[in-house]
């Protein structure tokens, strides 16, 4: 890492979310995945390892600090596949092989798979073969999936397999004839969501290494990891944030206003003053948690910004819901309540073709799914929110309760 | 083949043939009016816009700064002015990079909405990188080497616009895209553009999301007031539209979507009238007929110049759908309807055959929703407008 005289930049840059070296908080995990592969290097015996996890807990970063290791370098034979990058299950073989770099005449998959079996089989260093994201292998019947974990179970073969996924029950679950044998069952490993303490320490350890330690205070971070600890334990979501809170602290420290304007390039001038940098406290944090956490409610706090025909959709559908009788909510029947909506607050009604434009702009925010069939008309219009957000989102309450205790409109329907 | 070959080494570029003639230059203040108002006329600058600009531009403006990688998800309803405010900052981008402000940058862009498939992604990033053409598996490998390469390149930009266009079921794709920007070599910023608000909890996978980030910006529908600036910065110097007939359009574009692209539509319908009625000012007639020429019922016309039998057609539909309470009916209890109404009216009524076929070019017009095309007396038959429509569109002929 390389530290320039800002402050602000320097924190920003050490909190990326790439994969590192170092890893606090997976000491553990690390050991465990040492001594499998000890292990079995000792025993010159094979092995596989399904390794499951939520996004962002930091499986692919250990295994690629396990695998930058010399020893486990001299030792092996390491073959890094992501699984995302094939064009079919069966492409494995083909990658697998190239990456081997072994020479084979023919092309054709059912020769793929024979000659890596031939390799196995064959004088080697042991191979350690690592498969991320390897729920993208499935495919009919799973024949790729048992026959890549069959691999250990060849005589002779000496390969560590390790699988990697989200799903803690993708090999139960999809491969239930590997339980039938015990040499094919591979070892399960989970990585647990980071805790509150294991985010803190990591964020820390980050700003540390950055010489910025102090641009956080304690509080802050302790609630920043304990806001993103309890909602996922993803790291990258808890580095991300950080990240934000550090850039919007720095855009109010220049305070500067940037214009589009291709006529006068004066505007874009950065005029970054060396200011005392003052830390980041738990404002700021609690700014952007909102921002990203708060969800719907803050959408429109700051003006008012819904289109007003689209206020008055949402008001008929939440009349349909809440007084008629038949809940089951189509466009067709939705257009015909807005049209008396409309009618009886004297504002002209929009025409069919551009209602069903409207309803899938609010689809567009999330309010509405518009469950399509394939005729327009007929499409179920399902409410996605509850009736105090949209409150807070439509912000006319006036209106809202005038269209929806509105009965004469829902008696006819 | 030889051309072809030599097309796929990008050694030709492709080039549209020339007009013979010079284009004419707007000639009354009304064309060039016009030509301002045009959706592709971007202006040099974009009101009301300002908050996005500055967030996105800083956001682009650190990432570049700090030779790190990372990805900005962009959302909005169409027309609000998200692509052209990116494109407005890559231009502002770039001339810093002239002024020697920031190092020099890679920039990429794709569109979604452009490829034949998702994975045409890849190629067409490797072409605008490097100028090869290769198939997709090819070009995959290849950008896949260079991103994980540590040798000393430019920061590359990426703009992915219209992202929800490279779902597929298995996603790879997009996972791909926004996998490279978290290697610490790759040294890539992934601009992501697309309408839906909620489209990473929505559509995406876990995993897509968590590399996706948090750093979102929203771009909200304009209101009035935003887009009555819009078109008066378009309109500037000139006095042929009154403020009060701007402030007409843009509140009736607000209420509805709050679509500039539309706003700027409806002005140059505008323009256009008053141009065929030879004068130099917009009045609010000209603006009144733009607005319903916009707004018009196509469906109401086309049942007021139905034929008779077509027209008590619809209405035995409705009536039969009154008598049953569901909406969707059957052709022989309609038959029985259509039969009484045309008996009360004292005309002979068609036999089966003639009332299908009247059945069936009434669902060609999309007038009536029909089961399917060989019809036969069990089909279900659906009205595709409204009940009130349909009566305010029949009223009218019985009064003539």
């Amino acid at each position: 890492l390389v530290l320039g005289s800002n402050r602000y930049q320097n924190a920003r840059k050490s909190l990326h979310s790439s994969i590192t070296e170092d890893l606090p908080g997976r000491e553990e995990e690390l050991t465990r995945l040492q001594k499998y592969l000890l292990e079995h290097l000792d025993q010159e015996t094979s092995g596989s390892l399904y390794i499951s996890g939520p996004p962002g807990t930091g499986k692919t970063a250990c295994l690629f600090k396990i695998m930058q290791q010399s020893d486990v370098r001299s030792k092996f034979k390491v073959v890094y596949i992501n699984c995302t990058s094939m064009k079919s299950a069966t492409a494995i073989y083909a990658k697998i092989i190239q990456e081997l770099c072994i020479p084979s005449s023919t092309k054709s998959r059912k020769n793929s798979k024979a000659v890596i079996e031939k390799y196995l089989t064959s004088k080697h260093k042991t191979l350690l073969l690592v498969l991320d994201e390897i729920d993208q292998l499935e495919s009919r019947k799973q024949s790729v999936l048992y026959s890549i974990f069959e691999w250990p179970s060849i005589p002779d073969s000496k390969l560590i397999l390790v699988g990697i996924a989200n799903a803690l029950d993708l090999t139960d679950r999809i491969l239930p004839r590997l339980q039938a044998r015990c040499e094919l069952k591979p070892a399960l490993m989970h990585f647990a969501p980071y805790s509150k303490q294991q985010i803190s320490d990591i964020i820390s350890a980050r700003l540390n290494e950055a010489n910025a330690v102090n641009i956080f205070t304690p509080s802050a971070i302790q609630f920043l990891a304990g806001k993103v600890a309890a909602i996922s334990g993803d790291i990258r979501r808890a580095l991300d944030i950080s990240r934000r809170v550090i850039e919007l602290a720095e855009s109010h420290q220049v305070a500067q206003v940037l214009r589009p304007t291709n006529d006068n390039d004066t505007n874009i001038e950065t005029s970054k003053k060396e200011t005392i940098e003052k830390p980041v406290d738990l404002k700021e944090v609690v700014t952007v948690l909102n921002g990203v956490y708060g969800g719907t409610q803050n959408l429109n706090e700051e003006q008012d910004t819904f289109p007003l025909q689209q206020k008055l959709l949402i008001c008929s559908l939440l009349l349909i819901l809440n007084k008629g009788k038949n809940k089951d909510v189509t466009v067709g029947r939705l257009y015909e309540v807005y049209r008396k909506v409309c009618k009886k607050r004297n504002i002209s009604a929009v025409d069919n073709s551009d209602f069903v434009n409207m309803c899938s702009l609010i689809e567009t925010r999330g309010i509405l799914r518009v469950v399509g069939k394939k005729e327009a008309r007929l499409c179920k219009v399902n409410l996605q929110w509850d009736q105090e957000e949209l409150d807070t989102a439509l912000q006319d309450k006036q209106m809202m309760a005038n269209i929806i205790n509105d009965t004469k409109i829902s008696r006819m329907y | 083949p030889k051309v072809r070959a030599l097309l796929k080494q990008n050694a030709l570029t492709p080039s549209m043939k020339r007009r013979t003639d010079m284009l004419v230059k707007p000639a009354t203040p009304l064309q060039e009016i016009r030509t301002r108002l045009h959706v592709s006329a971007v202006p040099k600058s974009l009101p009301c816009r300002e908050e996005e600009f500055n967030n996105i531009y800083t956001f682009l403006e650190s990432k570049l700064m700090d030779n790190s990688g990372g990805s900005i998800y962009i959302n909005g309803v169409p027309g609000t002015g998200k692509t052209a405010t990116v494109n407005e900052i890559l231009k502002c981008l770039k001339r810093a990079v002239e002024k020697g402000k920031l190092d020099y940058f890679d920039f990429v862009e794709i569109n979604g909405m452009k490829l034949s498939e998702p994975r045409q992604a890849y190629v067409q990033i490797l072409k605008q990188l490097s100028g090869k053409v290769l198939t997709w598996e090819q070009a995959y490998n290849m950008l896949e080497k260079r991103f994980s390469s540590n040798a000393k390149r430019p920061m590359t930009l990426l703009l992915v616009d219209e992202l929800d266009l490279l779902c597929t079921k298995r996603q790879d794709v997009i996972y791909n895209l926004l996998d490279w920007p978290t290697k610490a070599s790759a040294r890539l910023v992934v601009i992501t553009i697309a309408n839906t608000m909620d489209l990473p909890e929505r559509v995406l996978m876990g995993r897509v999301t968590s590399r996706l980030g948090l750093t979102r910006v929203t771009f909200e529908p304009y209101n009035y007031k935003q887009l009555y600036e819009i078109v008066l910065t378009r309109l500037k110097n000139t006095d042929i539209f009154e403020n009060e007939i701007i402030q007409l359009i843009a509140r009736k574009v607000s209420a509805v979507s709050g679509d500039a692209r539309r706003a700027l539509d409806i002005c140059r319908r505008v323009a256009e009238i008053t141009e065929t009625r030879n004068s130099t000012t917009v009045n609010v007639q000209d603006v009144n007929e733009a607005l319903s020429e916009m707004i018009i019922n196509p469906k109401v016309q086309a049942v007021k110049h139905c034929s008779k039998f077509e027209q008590i057609f619809l209405q035995a539909v409705c009536v039969e759908a009154k008598r049953i309470g569901v909406e969707e009916v059957c052709f022989k209890n309609v038959y029985r309807q259509f039969d009484s109404l045309c008996s009360f009216d004292g005309y002979k009524t068609p036999n089966i055959t003639q009332t299908l076929d009247i059945c069936s070019k009434l669902g060609d017009y999309r007038l009536l929703l029909c089961e399917y095309s060989g019809s036969d007396i069990h089909q279900k038959i659906l009205l595709n407008i409204s009940k009130d429509e349909m009566h305010y569109a029949l009223q009218e002929v019985d009064v003539d």
